[in-house]
């Protein structure tokens, strides 16, 4: 084999690390996107035996968005496995006891149910902040696209911003300001 | 998901602003009260009403439709603008000073855009995006709110009944 086709060869076969934001971002429309990269099904030599899947690092998982009412209508499920032992939680209440949670149950449960699933899940580093380890960092050579457009608060923009905004309407008069 | 965002409603609302045809009044311009409260130095209270022009009447976006007879739609419709929840400049426009939506009244809209508008001004507020225009006693930071609300979230303006 020449250099060139072994340098191929190596460089096909290598894993990427992936960097996903998740602020402001639905956690299962977001763990549909990366599901893919976990199983490697994105990579055109995918085959169910091929251990070809890829890193993924999820940032600002504290700053996942649900829609609607979802924090307080979505239950979590546990058992213990003795008499008793059922537990109901709320989306909000797990996510105030680990941030991390609820974005790596939503991947886990869009990666198919199968032998791999928990090596696929092995790959998936979730960080509740943005801070990550150097040695994490240094790896970094991707980034996955945000699906949903991040909200601007309106405590961001400027006084100048806000006042030349085109009005939609004037006050009638007689108005008293309030 | 279409990525869309305020400085292209922007541009959109400037390029009907070119649009707009300068006219002469007569009549005075729109005057709006403000009271005020002062206490002068022998310890009397002056409560006063002044009148004050609007700051909005140079930025107000009008528009011109075609040749047709003249529209009776209200300016919302007329605009026909895709607003969301996340369109914040657009929907601080429609509260007072403590975050209360203002009645149609004041707004001059259609009952269905009055709807629309007050639905996603409550949006806005519960995903905590206009949390500087809230009564004093509020938090300002969505974090210090009580449970569930203190985290973000996001809604579909499609879940509007009207
Ligand atoms: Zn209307």
């Amino acid at each position: 084999m020449s250099a060139t086709k072994r340098v191929q060869q190596w460089s096909t076969f290598s894993r990427m690390w992936y960097l996903y934001d998740a602020q402001w971002q639905d956690p299962f429309h977001s763990a549909k996107i990366l599901s893919p990269y976990l199983t490697g099904q994105n990579k055109p030599i995918y085959h169910p035996l091929n251990d070809c899947g890829d890193h993924v690092v999820v940032i600002n998982s504290r700053e996942i968005a649900l829609r609607g009412d979802e924090w307080k209508k979505r239950v979590y499920f546990h058992h213990t496995g003795y008499p008793r032992g059922a537990s109901w939680t709320l989306a909000w209440e797990l996510h105030q006891k680990d941030p991390k949670m609820i974005m790596r149950k939503a991947v886990y449960k869009a990666i198919a149910s199968n032998l791999i699933r928990r090596t696929c899940m092995e790959r998936l580093h979730i960080y509740p902040g943005s801070e990550i380890p150097e040695e994490i960092k240094s790896n970094l050579s991707g980034q996955i696209r945000p699906i949903m457009p991040v909200p601007k608060r309106l405590q961001e923009y400027s006084k100048e911003e806000i006042d030349n905004y085109p009005k939609v309407f004037d006050f009638p008069n007689d108005y008293v300001l309030r | 998901m279409a990525l869309r965002s305020l400085t292209t409603i922007g541009r959109k609302i400037s390029e009907w602003n070119l649009l707009k045809t300068t006219a002469i009044f007569a009549t005075n311009t729109r005057n709006l009260k403000q009271i005020t409260q002062s206490e002068t130095s022998d310890g009397t209270l002056v409560i006063a009403g002044n009148y004050v022009p609007s700051d909005r009447a140079s930025n107000l976006v009008t528009v011109k439709l075609g040749d047709e007879a003249p529209c009776s739609a209200c300016y919302m419709c007329k605009l026909n603008l895709d607003v969301k929840h996340t369109d914040v400049l657009i929907l601080s426009q429609f509260v007072r000073t403590d975050g209360c939506m203002l009645p149609r009244r004041i707004t001059g809209l259609c009952k269905r855009q009055q709807k629309r508008i007050g639905t996603m001004v409550t949006m806005a507020q519960k995903a905590g995006l206009m949390s500087n225009i809230n009564p004093s006693w509020s938090h300002r930071d969505p974090r210090k709110r009580y449970r569930h609300k203190k985290w973000n979230s996001y809604w579909d303006e499609t879940t509007i009944k009207c």
